[in-house]
């Protein structure tokens, strides 16, 4: 093979580049650096960051297309969800700079971690080939696993870490043989190929293709924290450190989402064979359940949590469910605006919740909030609105953004209505216990013991951003919509250059 | 002498096939560890043996070098470090298990007969990419073949992989170092803060029995 045919074009890999050579650069900085070079870890962090975002929307320049022989593609699933991804990256790495100092850990390996981890969600999000989707999966597992036990002193968070890590693995060798029995089925790993395989009807057994799709939802499924397989949440969520618990609920499931519709809703779409009518069949319908029990289950064991943690854990598992019924529409749009906005919100919850906790995370009960309404009012009113954001309140990104996936869902597979349905009362349940902590917050006495936390220079960028960003995406959506959908929705053909 | 050129590979065959099977029943029928461990290093070995047969002498050579080296010695460094001599007897909770072993066993036997009278075992047809020069079939599971797939077509996975090793190695020092003073304080007020409220758990239900009583 000819070394031009390849596609070795390091600026399709530009964004990933940057990232992993930040992330070195970090370790070096802080292995010669006097001891804890705090802030200086952070602002090259946030540079690397930033220089990543640039170089993605410079992608969208290249045209669709993919690279390293079929390794990684460029097109707008890969634009849109590595947006998100750095966005919420460098909320978490300006949150860090205050955490890491009122918990005196050490900055270098966190801010590293925290590079690699955004470098394996971004080949996760780009990737074109099952191996790429693996291996950008392991990375950023692998560091999320170390980030939850960051805190080593805390039982808790080595509990988190733990339980993530044994269970993380077991789900991955879940998606391994599922990806290897696809291979197997399919004679090839590039998703363009399977596709190509399955549209012919050149599939050597059809079973092994059925099962190995099984497989691979069971391995995504609990890497997004669907129903059957979301029991690890709550515990992971709750004993890590609360800026790790925002940064694991966002980053990751934003990249999984990116590689799951790309192996199911384009690797499986409907082609014209008839293995390629059965499977899509098959996997629509199991997944319809799937996102009807998440969010059902999500929700309704969110009503009885004690923990304002826990039940976040609980309600990020309810908007798997609803990001679901996006990826059942066929598009990608509804579940990149969702995944966007859900990070936004979802970060900037878990910010003010950082805050309130103070260091060793000790007040996370939704009990110590109370009457904390009027003696912290810039933070009480920021997690008010996440709050309601989450909920799904007009004019919030959250009510933009389930507005945009049952309308699509309900517009454009007359099928799956009822699902649109459980999805709206699902919704109208969660009001319920968002506004919980809201009224404990605002017309409950005063608990005893209340110090009105510190707030750092850059803690209060990352919470304006935040904010800005969820009545952005709630007032003037229109600009992101379009940007979405102006190449074809859906992409089903990519030149191999 | 056509007769015997065809069997020596099937004699070789079955006397491997024959160690590998006795070496693994060795290793889950040994009541010491490092004997397990031993009789895993000949399952590894004799493994690598078939893929040789199979002709795949790179997967053989990784298979003595990773495995049957530098696994196995770790295996054995833990179970050193750790001093476990005897299996401890804990197997009362498990006795259940040992029903389910069967049919698991069963079924997996049944399994593989269906893979060897249902599937199709003509070779597949290899890629061209993979072998550049000469018949593609010979070169199937050498290093060359290997060497040229991993540096054109997987080269971007390969450099991911280093990422992901970086990672590794970065997350399992960070979590096992040694712990500074300061830790060991928070620690051990963390697991102090944890006794006293087990205790004061403890009073309290002690406490409640005794109103009940009364």
């Amino acid at each position: 093979m000819q070394l031009e045919n390849l596609g070795l074009y390091y600026w399709a890999i530009a964004p990933e580049i940057i990232v992993s050579v930040v992330g070195v650069i970090i370790m070096m900085v802080d292995a010669f650096s006097s001891r804890g070079a705090r802030k200086l870890n952070a602002v090259i962090a946030l540079a690397g960051l930033i220089a990543a975002l640039v170089s993605v929307v410079m992608l969208d320049g290249l045209g669709s297309g993919s690279y390293f022989s079929g390794m990684v593609v460029i097109d707008p699933i890969r634009i849109f969800f590595s947006v998100t991804i750095l966005l919420a990256a460098i909320v978490a790495a300006l949150l860090a700079s205050q955490f890491l100092k009122d918990e005196g850990l050490p900055p270098g390996e966190f801010f590293s971690l925290l590079m690699f981890a955004t470098a394996g969600m971004l080949l996760l999000a780009g990737a074109g080939d099952l191996v790429t989707v693996f291996l950008g999966l392991e990375i950023a597992s692998i560091t999320s696993y170390v980030m939850a036990g960051y805190r080593r002193y805390d039982l808790r968070s080595n509990e988190s870490s733990l339980k993530y890590f044994l269970l993380g693995s077991f789900s991955t060798a879940f998606l391994l043989y599922g990806m290897a029995l696809t291979y197997g089925a399919a004679g090839s790993t590039n998703i363009q190929k399977i596709t190509a395989a399955i549209a012919s009807g050149q599939v050597n057994y059809p079973a092994l293709l059925l099962i190995g799709a099984a497989l691979m939802i069971v391995g995504f499924g609990f890497k997004i924290a669907s129903a059957p397989f979301h029991l690890w949440t709550p515990d992971v969520y709750e004993g890590a450190p609360t800026i790790v618990t925002g940064f694991m609920g966002t980053g990751p499931k934003v990249a999984v989402f990116a590689a799951f519709i790309r192996v199911f809703v384009i690797g499986f779409g409907p082609q014209d064979s008839e293995i390629g009518i059965q499977l899509h069949t098959t996997w629509v319908t199991v997944l319809a359940v799937i996102a009807a029990l998440t969010m059902t289950i999500g929700n309704v064991i969110a009503i009885s949590q004690k923990n304002i943690k826990r039940m976040l854990a609980y309600s990020s598992i309810a908007h798997a469910g609803y990001a679901l019924v996006g990826f059942l529409t066929g598009d990608f749009a509804p579940v990149a605006f969702y995944m966007l906005a859900y990070s936004i919100m979802s970060l900037g919850a878990f910010a003010v919740i950082q805050l309130l906790a103070r260091a060793g995370d000790q007040r996370t009960e939704i009990a110590d909030y109370a009457g904390i309404g009027f003696e912290a009012p810039a933070l009480s009113f920021s997690l008010a609105i996440f709050l309601l954001s989450l909920a799904g309140i007009p004019p919030t990104a959250g009510f933009m953004s389930k507005f945009y996936v049952f309308k699509t869902a309900w517009d454009m597979t007359p099928e799956l209505r009822w699902l649109v349905l459980v999805a709206v009362i699902n919704s109208i349940i969660s009001v319920y216990y968002y506004l919980y902590p809201i009224v404990v917050m605002f017309f409950r006495p005063l608990v005893p013991g209340f110090i009105k936390p510190r707030i750092a220079g850059m803690t209060m960028i990352a919470l304006i951003l935040t904010l800005l960003g969820t009545f952005y995406l709630g007032i003037m959506p229109n600009r992101l919509m379009n940007a979405m959908s102006r190449p074809p929705a859906v992409v089903t053909q990519i030149t191999v250059k | 002498m056509e007769q015997i050129a065809i069997d020596i590979p099937r004699l070789l065959f079955l006397a491997f096939a024959g160690i590998a099977v006795v070496a693994a029943f060795n290793l889950i029928l040994q009541r010491n560890p490092i004997y397990s461990a031993l009789s895993l290093i000949v399952t590894l070995c004799v493994m690598a043996a078939l893929f040789l047969l199979l002709n795949a002498p790179f997967i053989a050579v990784i298979q003595i070098v990773v495995y049957a080296g530098a696994i196995m010695v770790l295996f054995v460094f833990v179970i050193m470090l750790l001093n476990i001599r005897e299996e401890e007897s804990k197997i009362d909770r498990q006795k259940y298990l040992k029903w389910l072993a069967a049919p698991m066993f069963l079924a997996l036997l049944a399994q593989v007969f269906a893979v060897i009278r249902y599937v199709d075992t003509t070779p597949p047809s290899i890629p061209s990419a993979n072998a550049p020069g000469g018949n593609p079939a010979e070169s199937l599971g050498t290093v060359e073949s290997i060497a040229n797939a991993m540096f054109t077509t997987y080269v971007l996975p390969f450099e991911a992989t280093s990422v992901l090793i970086l990672m590794a190695i970065v997350g399992s020092m960070l979590l096992a170092k040694r712990d500074s003073k300061q830790d060991i304080e928070r620690i051990e007020t963390a697991l102090d803060a944890e006794q006293a409220e087990q205790e004061q758990a403890h009073l309290a239900a002690e406490k409640s029995n005794k109103e009940v009583a009364a």
